[in-house]
Formats: C-alpha cells, structure tokens, sequence
C-alpha cells in the first residue's frame, strides 16, 4: 500500500487530471473497498458495482479531499456512504436485486469467493445486527481499521464507535450462541 | 452489568487498554463479567481467523475497464463532453425538421412530404439494421433503452467508445437480459414468500452461502420488523429474528 503521505500528493495529481496517479491511488485500495462493500451488501455483484462507484466518486471529488484524514479513510468513507445509497435504493426496488453468481470465464472467481467468504452462520448473525453495529464490526474486526479511523469512516465520535463495536461483537456472539444451541 | 463495566472488558478484550489493571480485577472477582470477557475474546478470534475479501483478476480488470470508460476527462467535470451534449440538440433539429416534413406533405398534400416520409422511413431500416435501435433513441437523455449490438460488444471488450454513456446503457440492457433469463428464479421466490407465509414481506437481500438465502422482511414499516432466512431450495424458513 503506499504510504499515506504520498497519497495525498498522489490525489493532489489527480486534481489535475494525472490518471496514472488515480490508477496508483485505485490499485492501493480497490480490494479493501470491495471487501468493506462486500461485508456490508453480502452480494458480490453489488459490491462490485459499489466499488466502481466509489471510485468513480472518488476521481470526481478528488478537488474536495481536505486533508483532514488519511486518503484511505476517506475512500472507506465514500464506500460506505455508497453502499448507504445502493441499500436505499434496494428497498424502495426490491425486485431488481440479482443473486450472485460465478462468471464462468473467470477461473479465480470461484477461489476468491471461497476465500471471502464468511461462514454462513457468522455471515447470517452479522446479517441480524443492526446496521450501526454491523458496519462498526464489518470496519474494526473484519477489515481491521482502527478505532479513530472507523470514527472517520462513520463520522461518528470515537466513544460511539467503541461501544457500537463492542455492543456488536456482543450482540454477535449472543447470536452465535444461539445458533450454536438451538 | 454496568455500561463502565462492558467498556472496559470488551477493551480488556481486544487489548485496546493501556492500564489493564482495573478490568482484570473486574474479571477476576465477577463471574458474570468473566464470561463476558471469554464470548468477546471468542468472537474476537472468529472474526479474526476471517480472511479479508479479494476482487479476482478478471473482476479487477473488469472493474478498470468499465471505470476507464466511465472516467471523466478532469476530476469533477461531467463525463458528457461538450460535442455530445450538441447531438442531443442536432437530433432533436432533425426530428422536428421530419415531422414538419410530414405534417407539411399530409396537409398541403405536396410531394415533398413523401420525400420526408422515405427518409424518416429510411432512418428506421438503417438504424434496425444496426441492431433494432430507434432512431435517435440512444441520444435520449432520459436514458433511452435501445443501443446496438455493437455498443454492447463494445463495451464488454472495453473499447473506448465515443459515446462513453452508451457503454453504461449497454451494460444496463445486459442486466436487463439476465434478470428477463430469472423470471423464473424469481417465480420461485414468490412461491416460496407465499409458502412462508410471508406474502406482504419483501426480499431485501439474498445471501449465497452453503446455499441460497433470502433475507425477508415485512414491507409494512408500521408493523414490528423481523428478519427472516428462508432457505431458497426448499422455501424452509431457517430463521426468525424479531
């Protein structure tokens, strides 16, 4: 991953419309915005359109990053909010939602899709969590970003994402639990 | 148990205190916060041992190639370039320049409204020729359905084309085609929906795990909002939250 410093010079070229330093800025975190998008949407197609439009967003309001957080953080932050957005949509047009499915040309497809795969019965408790507490969780314990930096992503205070993390890693192994034992 | 108390075990927990002595007395002399302490480390390690998720290679290039496509000339500045934004006008010149071709030929009854008549008629053969579009219909704003075959190619091979929206539109109709190849899928979800029981609810997401889930919930926001996993193969409802 480049280092953060020279992300910022990086977006700062991409203003002026250098897409080699978009390109650098992309491959640096394309799979951690598709994981974040997967985590949330549980649909791999989805995800990958969420991830296009995230950097889609990104390269259009490169001019407005403000330096405020690292580069990533506010590419988590764009993620999150589009996968926001496709989860609206979602609901006021649920017939238009498509199952995943294994693009039969692509021979790794298969082997990622195992590897990213959660299991299904922590997949399905994750699923029942509220959706504040879910995306703290997704954020901190499966994609491993800090506290500080789950706030950014949220932009909520840092007191609030410790306790929705740590209320939904409860609310999870409760769920767990009585799976485990029903 | 006390919100101080949760904080400070599920911090003990992920090993996020700089002073640990507090929590551990906690957890040492109170049986209840013992086993919270043990169900967050546990779910801690579940969470963990999860690898992170991966685009595979041919979805990474897909993924570049219909991101190029798309990708304004300079950041914030619309992917319309100017020259296409002009065509929408042009088009609709031509249009109206047709019809009062026609209009003039039915009323004044001249031949030059014949002549309007061929070329309009003219325009549809050629343009059905090049795959069954309308003709300016791929110039409408509003988002019109019809493109080409070609475009469609096109834009699954990642040519750059000069309309860079119709390589949207191609892959919007692209989908449009596979969700008309799942009618019978979703068929099938109703059918399961209504063996459930579940008739007002609506599939707000579906989960592809040992087998195929729908998430279902009550499309009425007034009544209490479960959660429910009916298991697609044999509509069986696997559980209930709420």
């Amino acid at each position: 991953m480049t280092p953060p410093g020279n992300e910022t010079e990086l977006l700062a070229r991409v203003v002026t419309g250098d897409r080699e330093a978009f390109d650098t800025i992309m491959r640096s975190h394309e799979d951690r915005v598709f994981s974040v998008c997967l985590r949330i949407l549980g649909n791999r197609e989805k995800a990958l359109d969420a991830t296009q439009d995230t950097f889609l967003t990104v390269f259009r309001k490169a001019d407005q990053f403000q330096g405020r957080s690292a580069v990533g953080t506010w590419i988590y932050r764009i993620a999150v909010n589009v996968c926001y957005d496709q989860i609206r949509r979602a609901k006021r047009r649920p017939s238009e939602s498509l199952p995943d499915h294994v693009d039969p040309a692509d021979p790794s497809a298969e082997a990622a899709i195992e590897s990213a795969a959660l299991r299904p019965e922590i997949e399905i408790a994750l699923a029942t969590l509220p959706a504040e507490f879910r995306n703290a969780v997704i954020l901190s314990d499966l994609e491993g970003l800090s506290l500080p930096e789950v706030a950014e992503v949220l932009d909520v205070p840092i007191g609030t994402v410790k306790s929705r993390v740590f209320r939904g890693r409860r609310l999870l192994a409760a769920q767990l639990g009585n799976r485990n034992t029903s | 148990m006390h919100k101080h108390d949760l904080d400070l075990i599920a911090a003990l927990a992920d090993s996020s205190l700089e002073d640990e002595t507090e929590a551990r007395a906690l957890v040492e002399t109170c049986p209840e916060c013992e086993a919270e302490y043990r169900a967050q480390v546990e779910i801690l390690g579940v969470l963990a041992s999860t690898p992170p998720a991966m685009l595979s290679e041919f979805e990474k290039a897909a993924l570049h190639r219909d991101l190029w496509t798309e990708l304004p000339k300079e950041p914030g500045r619309s992917a319309t370039p100017g020259w296409y934004r002009w065509s929408y006008v042009a088009a609709g010149l031509l249009v109206v320049v047709g019809l009062a071709g026609v209009l003039n030929g039915q009323l004044g009854g001249s031949d030059q409204g014949g002549s309007f008549s061929e070329i309009s008629s003219g325009l549809d053969t050629a343009t059905a020729d090049d795959g069954g579009a309308q003709p300016f219909a791929d110039l409408d704003p509003a988002g019109g359905e019809a493109e080409s075959a070609e475009t469609t190619m096109a834009a699954e091979e990642g040519l750059a084309l000069p309309f860079p929206d119709l390589a949207e539109e191609a892959r919007a109709q692209q989908r449009a085609g596979d969700r008309s190849q799942m009618s019978t899928e979703t068929s099938k979800i109703e059918t399961c929906l209504e063996g459930a029981g579940l008739t007002a609810h609506t599939v707000v997401q579906e989960l592809e795990l040992d087998q195929r889930y729908l998430v279902v919930m009550p499309e009425d926001e007034d009544v209490e909002q479960t959660v429910t996993f009916i298991a697609v193969d044999d509509c069986s409802v696997v559980f209930v939250d709420g």
